[in-house]
């Protein structure tokens, strides 16, 4: 019955140790796995400077060159005269802020060289904030995809452009929200003024992205046309937006497809045409001279003191003619051989005093003498 | 005013040893002064007056102490009636009620510096509330489950509590307000989920660690819930779990085990039911404490009769005073007898020199003292995570005025483009609302504070306990007791401690006792060399054997080891061995030295001592102990030897020895160098003299000294004056060095830890002179350092010593000076006091070494608190016992010493180690490794946040404030989940800018993370500024690049979004290249870290651009892919924009790396010099070898090695100053002349130390007079 406590007491913790709590000696976990120690001082870096400052620096030419070489013609046309109104297009909307109405301007474009390779035109506006958060989430991507869906499923973000009242029966507009409402309504047709004049090829494919024109939108196997209309800025539904085409018709137009990707900056430009290059006048793109472009203004911007410009430019591999990339590389490079050269200075004049005085912080150890400091006088003595 | 005649009078009524003696009992006394009542305690200095003190106390202070109640019930106390049978030859015992106001030297702790003067706390009415325990009848009593529960959660309660802690912080409570209100529509720019979903990410994350924690916690409580107390149940033994133990139950301990409940103590296999009780645990103390069974149940020594037992026990209510208690048991047939704090067995105290005892059990689990004395293991926050926070706090603002700015700039934007900008339908739609605009830009900046960056924190601190865990450096194999960071919390504070309060026992020291030196007769033994057997020097043998001229001396000397104690020796049944049974480890130590060197001593009866010298035994007949105390400083027996020749001998304190010296002593000037000698290698030393007695002296002094010892009154002063007639005209023997072993590796440790400017303080609950003693072995004091010790009796006396101190400091008041400071537990009492405590502070900060001895727990923890608040330092407690609790919770970090049984101090820890020693690689790499991680950690988490959001703000500018965000939402959100969640975690955990090895051979190198350099709020907002200047960078480069918006050759323009990505990426590649600029050790993990995430994000980009429409998210990141991809521009600006914005970064570092080198750059070339010379030079390697405790740093320890011959060189001609004790624990206010360099005197003790209990609850004297170990033992069965 009883039992002798001693005996017991002691078998029992026995059992109850099963393992050893020692660590494992391995390299992780006592924290020496092997590593790579980068030291940076002046004397090891300044290969690496020189080299980035050797790099840069002819980089930030060739860029600048290229981007010197790119052609470009901005033409402000924001007040151009009105050829079926008396003042300019501009006083006309202002005036009689009718929307709905057009005005036709004409206006000359003098190339003053010859834009060789392919020739883009662009439409560009200033002062418009298409990166204004309400305007930016004003769109129904499903909508824009082509899923049928009722009018009252749309985003809610597009309103108020979502639906319209007429007589108490309720459409849905398609598409909705503000981006496709304001879309630029614009249209130019360029005539080239040689002899003889020839009205230069403008193709309005092409001009989206792939992926947007494939993926992103497509048209709904229904309209519904009789729950949608056009939003209130349109002249015509979505749906007759290209009667020609059927592939550029409806959502899958690309000129809408431009406008709905839209921009960073409140200065934009925005592709409007390609140059068709197919012909045999313009094979090698536009030839120096004047070009004549009849625009049909709807558009108006001077309410919000904003600008339209025609843009017709070259490309390079980088894309427009922009010398910032250049420049930056440039004062990058030179930024770095200047470092390196102070670099180089502090090395020669500080680094060797700094490599006599390291070892002071070893002096004088109290008890024990540092190894490190024995190898490394070792060492010195040995150079 | 009455209370201040009280004390005079006092004062005037205690006998003088009293006056000088420990300050406990005038504490005690002093206290029961203030509560007596005036009318009565005035009148002076006859039996009357004691009485009605006694009375007075007894009145005012009954529910304090058992004793008293006991004196009460019976008017005769407790320790009168412990050998009522046992014949004494000489000592009578006397029955006398002045051992009533023998306080306890307990009772001291009850007393709290705060409540400076006011003696004890009010009265407890205790009658009220008291409980009753039936005896073997547990199912009559109502037991609180004995349980020890220190984990936080089970099934149920852990969400609720969970969440509760969660949302307790400001973060979280911040990220689930931005969660809520981005479900207000038209509001969140980033759209409804986005913060939510991180957010829960996060808070599983944490739940997860918080269940491992827990579920760790759960089995610790397990492992002590679950072990077994065998308890009588029904009528047979039964052994059941801990937790299972009910009050009333009867239980049996047996040697070296802890006691699993509060119990009273019935009876043991020792005679008259006592037994020894180690309570270091509780109170620090080295030396064992005796309690007693009452003598009612002291011979129940069978399992039958506890069968039969009935009866009950009645008690206080539970409380937190460890030693006080009242209670009575009645037995049945019997009336109640009184019990009191000497039969009671406290939880957390052990059973040690006893074979086994039984007892009740009256108070389990919560109820037990030692739990009402744990308080809750306070949340304890690293002053990283403060700093963290106010920052926080300070983003948190920026973040309100940023958008509050953006909201105005809004609204005035608004205002201007409203009615003119058509296409933005604001004729249409209501102009905005402020708030809500408001609302959209907090949205949008909300990640300005990092939502990462609580978890990644809790993350990585949790892998870096376990790497704390893991170390094998700090793994001790003796216990089998690896490192244990129980909390992960303050691993970074381990990098910025200032000041370490240690205790002494158990921490610094091993607890054990070694014989290692003596002086017999001028010459000096010991052997220098480590070796298991403590005293090995065959030249002693070859001296006793050979006929030397001092072999008689040596022969005497051995005697006197081996007789002139109070130990009881035990035979133990199966192999024959002796053990020695002691309440003071020094004397076991002594005798256990004597047995080696071959005499022992075997058998102890009530009135003889019988050794064996060399095999041949030999009785000495005990006529009188002469006790020690720590007034007296010695103890002295009184024998009869073998041939009938009547001596004296002493052992003691040199100083007190000395001056009873004989007038010619042939060895005491060679003696007392060798006593400088051992007390300047920390030894604790005791004199050894003898004196011969006449037997017509012996005869008369023996009338005197019985009278003396009956004597009603006085009988202490009595007594000693009794000794004093005969401890006289001594003849010195020699000396004898005992080691109070250190813990390895401490005195290193100890200087390590100076060298990284941490000051380390001891608090000890031990006495001043082993505290002194240990300060000299463990190098925490030094020859040449000035001592002042503070032993001020009154707070007069104290205000006035510590203004002397003060003065004396002059101008070096405040810096670090070649000064220890000593100080005592009822000085420290005063200096605490509001009106001093200024000043004790600023003599003690300006003292290299502090040593508080006799400290209570709750001074511990004043201590460390006082030093906290004042200093604003980061303070670290270790300690190993119950009493260390209070000081490792006070303290910024608790380090609890773990591996023995004791674990309360483990358990409150904050890390528990196995050695004292393990606190250098705590420290110096974990702590300073972890706050340099740490730090980098933060900063670069809020860098990169703040990177990333402020161009958010950048693109305001440009849109119209409209809140409109330049990245996609969930490209965003997963900014702090994925894409840079490695970096910093990987900089958390793997870097580090050198070596362990090389971080502990250079204590200098702590200093960076001790002073904060790296982490404070200069660097922050430095950190700050710079990931602004790369804000701009990165969003106005990609804007200009792409201002013409024509980015392909084939004439094609991108969008926001395309600007956007390009920024994101560039921000992404900059952010994690930042990480590895500021990465010093580059291991594969953080290689893959690094590289991983930029690969991360370009996967993701690729793979998220073409999941619509199949998953309807994200079609405005369709193509993005191919367009960004495919996009030269993209490239370019990925190689230039990036190193753009690390140039000035790289720059800087390259700058400072060499032109201001600091001190860790220098060691980390160093370092790599070392590792690429390793094949020019094999270093050497130069006395690195561990030494262990003493002979550490000594100039005089080859000296006294055993080379065989006398010696009388063995002394100290390269002596320099000896270490200078001025004044003795009698003297108040010690001066100190610096530079005096006077011959020493015998009234210095030199390394003099003693551990034994005073006062206890029987007195040594009759203890020993209690056992005949001839007799068997009682088997308990």
């Amino acid at each position: 019955m009883a039992t002798n406590g001693n005996g017991d007491i002691s078998q029992d913790s026995v059992e109850e140790k099963p393992k050893s709590r020692k660590p494992k000696d391995t390299k992780f976990k006592q924290q020496k796995l092997p590593a790579w120690q980068p030291i940076l001082t002046a004397n090891t870096v300044l290969p690496a400077l020189f080299a980035i400052g050797i790099a840069f620096i002819p980089l930030g030419v060739a860029l600048l060159v290229t981007s010197n070489n790119i052609k470009e013609l901005v033409y402000d046309y924001t007040h151009c005269n009105s050829s079926t109104t008396s003042g300019t297009c501009a006083e006309f909307f202002q005036n009689t802020s009718q929307t709905g109405e057009t005005c036709t301007c004409v206006v000359t474009l003098t190339l003053d060289e010859d834009f060789t390779g392919s020739v883009y035109m662009y439409y560009g506006l200033t002062n418009f904030y298409q990166n204004h958060r309400r305007y930016v989430r004003s769109r129904d991507d499903n909508q824009l995809h082509g899923d049928v869906i009722s009018y009252s499923d749309l985003n809610d973000d597009c309103d108020p452009y979502k639906t319209v009242s007429d007589n108490g029966t309720t459409m849905g507009i398609a598409p909705c929200g503000a981006i496709a409402n304001s879309l630029f309504n614009d249209t130019f047709a360029l005539v080239y003024q040689g002899s003889p004049n020839e009205a230069v090829g403008l193709l309005n494919t092409g001009i989206a992205w792939v992926s947007d024109k494939n993926v992103k939108f497509g048209n709904p196997s229904d309209w519904q046309k009789s729950t949608y209309t056009k939003p209130p800025n349109w002249k015509i539904p979505v749906w007759n937006l290209s009667l020609t085409e059927e592939s550029n018709n409806g959502y899958k137009n690309e000129d809408l497809i431009v406008w709905m990707r839209t921009s960073a900056l409140p200065t934009f430009r925005k592709l409007y045409r390609r140059i068709n290059h197919n012909g045999t006048t313009f094979s090698n793109g536009l030839p120096k001279g004047d070009y004549q472009v009849t625009i049909s203004y709807h558009y108006p911007v001077t309410a919000f003191e904003g600008t339209k410009s025609i843009i017709l430019t070259t490309t390079s591999w980088l894309g427009g003619k922009n010398p910032f990339l250049g420049i930056a590389y440039l004062v990058v490079g030179s930024l770095c051989i200047v470092l390196g050269v102070v670099f180089l200075v502090i090395h020669l004049k500080w680094g060797k005093r700094h490599q006599e005085t390291e070892l002071e912080l070893f002096k004088a150890p109290q008890y024990e003498v540092d190894p490190l400091v024995q190898v490394v006088t070792l060492h010195d003595r040995a150079m | 005013m009455a209370e201040g005649q009280d004390k005079t009078d006092l004062s005037v009524r205690v006998p003088d040893n009293e006056r000088s003696g420990t300050s406990v009992d005038r504490l005690d006394l002093a206290a029961s002064a203030t509560t007596a009542p005036p009318a009565i305690s005035p009148s002076l200095n006859t039996a009357t007056s004691v009485t009605a003190v006694n009375l007075g106390q007894v009145e005012s202070a009954r529910t304090r102490s058992g004793l008293i109640h006991a004196d009460d019930n019976s008017l005769r106390p407790v320790a009168t009636h412990v050998v009522p049978n046992v014949s004494h030859p000489v000592d009578a015992i006397p029955l006398i009620e002045e051992e009533m106001i023998l306080p306890n030297p307990l009772v001291k702790y009850e007393y709290r510096p705060m409540e400076d003067g006011q003696g004890s706390e009010a009265p407890e009415p205790h009658h009220q509330s008291q409980q009753v325990i039936y005896i073997n009848a547990p199912e009559r009593n109502h037991s609180e489950i004995n349980i020890t529960c220190t984990s936080k959660y089970n099934f149920l309660t852990f969400l609720p509590k969970f969440l509760f802690e969660q949302f307790r912080k400001y973060a979280n409570i911040f990220f689930l307000f931005i969660s809520l209100i981005q479900q207000i529509p038209n509001v969140s720019p980033t759209g409804r989920y986005t913060t939510a979903f991180p957010l829960l990410l996060i808070l599983m994350v944490s739940a997860l660690k918080e269940i491992i924690e827990d579920f760790k916690r759960h089995r610790a409580d397990d492992e002590i819930n679950n072990r077994k107390a065998h308890v009588h149940r029904g009528d047979k033994w039964v052994t059941v779990k801990w937790v299972d133990v009910v009050a009333g139950d009867l239980v049996k301990i047996c040697n070296g085990g802890f006691f699993p409940a509060d119990l009273i103590l019935l009876s043991s296999s020792e005679p008259q039911a006592m037994c020894y009780v180690e309570t270091s645990n509780l109170d620090g103390e080295t030396n064992l404490k005796l309690r007693q069974g009452h003598r009612v149940t002291k011979d129940l020594l069978r399992g039958e009769e506890l069968a039969s037992l009935r009866g009950m026990v009645e008690c206080e209510a539970p409380n937190r005073h460890l030693y006080e208690f009242v209670g009575n048991i009645h037995l049945e047939g019997q009336s109640a007898v009184p019990l009191g704090p000497n039969q009671l067995l406290l939880r957390g105290a052990m059973l040690r020199n006893t074979g086994w005892v039984f007892g009740i059990v009256v108070y389990t689990g919560l109820h037990t003292k030692l739990m009402l004395n744990s308080t809750s293991t306070p949340l304890k926050r690293s002053n990283v995570e403060k700093l963290t926070n106010t920052q926080i706090l300070l983003l948190f603002v920026l973040l309100v005025v940023l958008s509050l700015v953006c909201a105005v700039a809004n609204s005035v934007w608004s205002g201007r483009h409203a009615h003119n900008d058509w296409y933005l339908f604001f004729d249409v739609e209501a102009e905005s609302n402020f708030g809500l605009t408001l609302l959209t830009f907090i949205i949008l900046y909300n990640n300005l504070i990092p939502i990462s960056l609580q978890v990644t924190l809790e993350v990585v601190k949790f892998i870096q306990a376990i790497f704390i865990n893991w170390d094998l450096d700090m793994y001790y194999a003796p216990t089998d007791t690896a490192a244990m960071a129980r909390t992960s919390n303050l691993n970074e504070e381990l990098g910025q401690i200032e000041y370490i309060f240690s205790d002494k026992t158990g921490t610094l020291t091993q607890n054990i006792m070694d014989f290692r030196k003596c002086s017999i007769a001028g010459i000096c033994y010991g052997n220098n060399e480590e070796s298991k057997d403590a005293f090995n020097d065959p030249t002693m043998m070859y001296n006793l054997h050979s006929q030397h001229v001092t072999a008689d001396t040596i022969r005497e000397f051995m005697v006197l080891l081996a007789v002139c104690h109070t130990v009881v020796p035990e035979i133990h049944h199966d192999t024959g061995e002796i053990v020695y049974l002691s309440s003071s480890p020094d004397e076991a130590a002594l005798v256990q030295a004597a047995r080696q060197l071959g005499f022992v001593f075997t058998t102890r009866t009530p009135e003889t001592v019988e050794i064996e010298v060399f095999g041949k035994k030999e009785v000495y007949e005990i006529l009188n102990v002469i006790e020690f105390s720590s007034d007296r400083k010695r103890m002295s027996v009184v024998v009869r030897c073998p041939d009938g020749k009547i001596k004296l001998y002493v052992k003691g304190a040199d100083s007190v020895v000395y001056e009873r010296l004989e007038e010619t002593q042939l060895y005491s000037d060679i003696t007392l160098q060798h006593l400088e000698e051992f007390a300047s290698l920390g030894l604790r030393t005791l004199c050894i003299a003898k004196v011969d007695i006449p037997e017509d002296v012996y005869e008369e002094w023996k009338h005197t000294y019985y009278k003396a010892s009956t004597s009603i009154h006085d009988r202490e002063k009595k007594i000693e004056e009794a000794a004093e007639l005969i401890e006289r005209n001594l003849v010195l023997l020699g000396a004898t060095a005992i080691e109070d072993k250190l813990q390895d590796g401490v005195p290193e440790t100890i200087l390590k830890l100076s060298m990284a400017d941490i000051k380390l303080w001891v608090l000890t609950g031990d006495k001043q002179e082993t505290a002194i003693n240990i300060g000299y072995s463990c190098q925490l004091l030094t020859q040449n350092m000035e001592l002042i010790i503070l032993n001020e009796r009154s707070l007069d006396e104290t205000r006035e010593a510590l203004v002397k101190r003060k003065a004396d400091f002059g101008d070096a008041l405040g810096k670090v000076n070649d000064v220890g400071l000593i100080i005592d537990g009822e000085a420290l009492r005063h200096a605490l006091s509001c009106d001093c405590r200024k000043d004790f502070l600023d003599i003690a900060l300006s003292c290299k070494s502090v040593i508080c001895c006799r400290v209570s727990p709750l001074q511990k923890a004043e201590i460390v608190d006082l030093v906290k608040n004042a200093q604003k330092a980061i303070t670290l407690a270790i300690g190993d016992g119950a009493n260390d609790v209070g000081m490792i919770q006070a303290a910024h970090v608790g380090v609890g010493i773990s591996g023995l049984e004791g674990l309360q101090a483990a358990h409150s820890s904050d890390y528990a180690i196995g050695q004292f020693r393990f606190l250098q690689k705590l420290l110096l790499v974990h702590g300073a490794w972890s706050y340099s991680r740490l730090s980098k950690l933060i900063l670069y988490s809020f860098y990169k946040n703040i990177c990333l959001y402020v161009i958010e703000f950048w693109f305001q500018i440009v849109n119209g404030f409209s809140g409109q965000i330049l990245f996609e939402r969930w490209s965003i959100s997963l900014y702090n989940v994925i894409f840079t969640v490695a970096p910093p975690l990987a900089m958390g955990l793997f870097d580090r800018f050198c070596s362990a090895e090389t971080m502990m051979k250079n204590p200098a190198l702590y200093k960076d993370s001790q002073k904060g350099r790296l982490f404070n709020v200069k660097v922050f907002w430095v950190w700050i500024g710079n990931s602004i200047i790369h804000s701009i960078l990165l969003f106005w480069m990609p804007m200009l690049m792409l201002t013409q918006d024509v980015a392909f050759s084939s004439g094609l323009v991108g969008d926001y979004l395309f600007l956007g990505n390009f920024v994101y990426t560039y921000v992404v590649v900059t952010v994690c290249l930042k990480a590895g600029l500021e990465t010093n050790a580059w291991t594969w993990l953080t290689h893959l870290a690094i590289w991983g995430s930029i690969v991360s994000w370009f996967l993701f980009l690729v793979v998220y651009s073409n999941v619509y429409p199949l998953v309807r998210l994200s079609p405005e990141m369709v193509g993005m892919d191919r367009y960004m991809l495919g996009c030269w521009l993209f490239w370019l600006g990925l190689l230039l924009i990036p190193s753009a914005c690390l140039l000035r970064d790289f720059s800087w570092k390259v700058f400072k790396g060499t032109y201001f080198k600091s001190t860790r750059q220098r060691v980390q070339e160093v370092e790599l010099a070392k590792k690429e010379s390793v094949i020019n030079g094999s270093p050497r390697k130069k006395s690195s070898s561990k030494n262990h405790g003493l002979d550490k740093p000594s100039q005089s320890k080859q000296r006294c090695s055993g080379s065989g011959l006398p010696r009388s060189e063995c002394n100290m001609h390269a002596y320099t100053e000896p270490p200078r004790l001025h004044g003795t624990s009698h003297s108040h206010s010690s001066h100190v002349h610096k530079g005096c360099n006077h011959a020493p005197s015998p009234e210095i003790p030199h390394g003099y130390a003693f551990s034994q209990e005073e006062f206890g609850a029987v007195p040594q004297a009759e203890y020993i007079r209690a056992y005949d170990t001839n007799k068997d033992k009682p088997e308990g069965l």
